[in-house]
């Protein structure tokens, strides 16, 4: 595999425009994907249980959630891959079953997990595919495996699990499709990758596509994404913003000081919330501008700081936080817990993840 | 991009990469069974048709000869029943058609290979039915070697088997196999598991052949009557030529099972 030969500029959708996400949102125009009272079960395990969903054309929406969540669940009923037990879906118009072959034309599919397998060669498979589209998308084969850096001669059953991505990559993107299912696009790429497909996500998008990406980092696709989708247990839990999300997700800061101080003065503070001093170190939540907890450390002589910005999982955390087990941490008023509206459903259950203390942080020092 | 017509899959796509995936080993199974054939029918100057083989079987107890089916193993066209189209060929080419007919749909499945393929533009019916082609002419080419060999040693040794009698064992032998490959390729359809679509075609095959061999000894006619393996050797077509009834009953077995595994995948749900 060869990163370095991976050329930007040799394509027309490398560079990605400034983005007119709320320009697009809302357009006219029915909605690209849209899902009502979506129920999906396996027997007497239920995988959905009323999910509602609308995507309109032009965006990129973001489907977060965890493993088990039920995203990989709801995309297989886009693509008629499943037959949804109660609820409807709609998608470009269309109920998948009905619209069957000539709706799925219209897509491009990436697995979350895509398997391949036997002494076919990348080229060969994709061909293949291309050919099962009418020939669609066949002469981007070769331009788009050149950007990634996919050897196209290599047998499938040869290839890394990186280049197994690229072919994903390279099939869902290569007949330009009104709409793009991506579940977990970027998974197993190096970073310098990961960027080549969210420009190819961008891109995607400036061509007026519509991109529904699934992750379970926010991270994924914060960079990408307009709104975003909240999933868990099979129902959406919260649609919103993605900075609106970054914002509501915080960051994690930690102070070390040259001696003792007081938390007290640090709890007061705008947008601090479970202040902890430990020593001679102050951990906190910070959401929103940071100036005021700046300030007040600067009084101090400030030895380390660090602020990581809190992942999705934190922010899972306080989905999950069901009233049972939320004993130790304050009320807050306005706090409807896990199923309460976008906006408040984040603050006011922070404390718990917090202190799941995670050693990535402890190391990353800005 | 929205104004044009989204392009579907070319008619026979599916089928061409199924078949193509599959040459090489389609491949090796014909030079193997044209190995055995040859050996098998080249034994007959010196078992079959040296005449120690009838004094032999006037030897052993009826029942056994009846079970084993070597009334007529003495003649060119009873030893070709016996061994080429009775015992060996339908065996190896069963084992190959209720492979590949578990392969092509349920084993892609598990592995996942076919997960791009179900998400392409092409409808589960064409999935389902050009696959069922791809059964039928791997099916065809490989009973055509078994019959191309037995005939060219049959004009080699100058044996006595005409060649209406050759066509109409390989017509049954390909509508036999066919029928089990067919059985796997719906059963893993409909299932989506592989090791159903193996165990159910091998289990109902194996049935077969002990309700043909056991229903004449235990004088059980409905056992016969039920048995494609009776349908397809109880006329002896290599010494009486076709059996079209015989002929007729074998054909429903892919015609059924086709399409009762068909309507089972439409309704489906994929890759669970």
């Amino acid at each position: 595999m060869n990163v370095a030969a991976a050329d930007p500029g040799a394509n027309d959708e490398s560079m990605a425009s400034v983005r007119p996400a709320a320009a697009r949102r809302g357009a006219a125009g029915d909605p690209v994907i849209r899902t009502e009272g979506l129920v999906k079960d396996y027997g007497k395990v239920r995988a959905l249980a009323g999910l509602d969903l609308e995507v309109q054309a032009g965006e990129v929406f973001g489907f977060l959630g965890p493993n088990g969540a039920g995203k990989s669940t709801t995309i297989r009923l886009l693509l008629d891959l499943l037959r949804p037990t109660a609820g409807r879906i709609e998608v470009l118009g269309r109920a998948p079953a009905a619209g069957s072959a000539g709706l799925r034309a219209r897509i491009g599919y990436l697995p979350g997990e895509l398997a391949l397998t036997g002494r076919r060669t990348a080229g060969e498979l994709l061909r293949y595919l291309a050919r099962l589209r009418g020939g669609a998308g066949r002469e981007r084969i070769e331009p788009l495996a050149r950007r990634l850096g996919l050897d196209l001669g290599r047998p499938l059953r040869s290839l890394s699990k990186g280049n197994k991505q690229k072919v994903g990559v390279v099939q869902a993107f290569m007949h330009h499709p009104e709409l793009l299912i991506l579940d977990e696009p970027t998974s197993g790429l190096d970073p310098l990758l990961q960027r080549e497909v969210l420009d190819l996500v961008l891109a995607a998008r400036d061509r007026g596509a519509t991109v529904f990406m699934s992750s379970h980092v926010l991270s994924e696709v914060e960079d990408v994404a307009g709104r975003v989708a909240i999933i868990r247990a099979g129902r959406v839990v919260d649609v919103d913003d993605v900075h609106t999300l970054r914002r509501h997700a915080g960051q994690r800061v930690e102070l070390r000081f040259d001696g003792p101080v007081d938390v007290a003065l640090f709890r007061q503070l705008p947008g601090v919330h479970d202040a902890t001093v430990e020593g001679v170190t102050l951990t906190c939540l910070l959401s929103g501008e940071p100036d005021a907890l700046l300030k007040a450390a600067a009084a101090h002589h400030v030895r380390r700081w660090s602020a990581q910005d809190r992942e999705l999982e934190d922010l899972f955390l306080d989905f999950y936080r069901t009233p049972d087990d939320e004993e130790g941490r304050t009320a807050e008023p306005g706090d409807t817990g896990p199923a309460g509206g976008p906006g408040d459903s984040c603050t006011g259950a922070r404390g718990d993840a917090a202190r799941s203390d995670d050693p990535r942080e402890a190391e990353d020092e800005r | 991009m929205s104004a044009e017509k989204p392009a579907t899959g070319g008619r026979l796509t599916v089928f061409g990469g199924v078949l193509r995936d599959g040459l090489r080993a389609l491949v090796i199974w014909a030079v193997a069974l044209a190995a055995v054939c040859a050996m098998y029918v080249s034994f007959y100057p010196s078992m079959g048709g040296s005449g120690e083989m009838q004094t032999l079987i006037d030897q052993m107890p009826e029942a056994l000869v009846q079970a084993l089916g070597y009334e007529e193993v003495a003649t060119a066209g009873g030893w070709l029943s016996s061994t080429v189209y009775g015992l060996l060929g339908p065996a190896l080419l069963l084992v190959f058609a209720i492979g590949f007919g578990g392969r092509l749909i349920a084993g892609q499945e598990e592995d996942g290979s076919l997960e791009l393929e179900y998400a392409s533009p092409v409808t589960r019916d064409r999935v389902f039915l050009e696959r069922l082609l791809a059964l039928c002419v791997a099916t065809v080419a490989l009973v055509a070697v078994v019959t191309i060999a037995c005939a060219l040693l049959v004009v080699a040794l100058d044996m006595e088997v005409g060649a209406e009698q050759l066509l109409a064992g390989s017509s049954g032998l390909f509508l036999l196999t066919l029928g089990y490959g067919t059985v796997a390729l719906a059963v893993g359809a409909a299932s989506g598991r592989r090791s159903l679509a193996l165990g159910a075609a091998a289990g109902l095959a194996v049935l077969a052949f002990m309700f043909d061999a056991l229903g004449p000894v235990i004088d059980a006619g409905w056992m016969t009557d039920i048995s494609p393996f009776s349908w397809y050797m109880g006329g002896v077509p290599l010494i009486n030529g076709f059996d079209l009834r015989g002929l007729a009953l074998l054909a429903l077995v892919p015609i059924v099972s086709a399409a009762g595994g068909l309507l089972l995948f439409r309704r489906r749900d994929l890759m669970v």
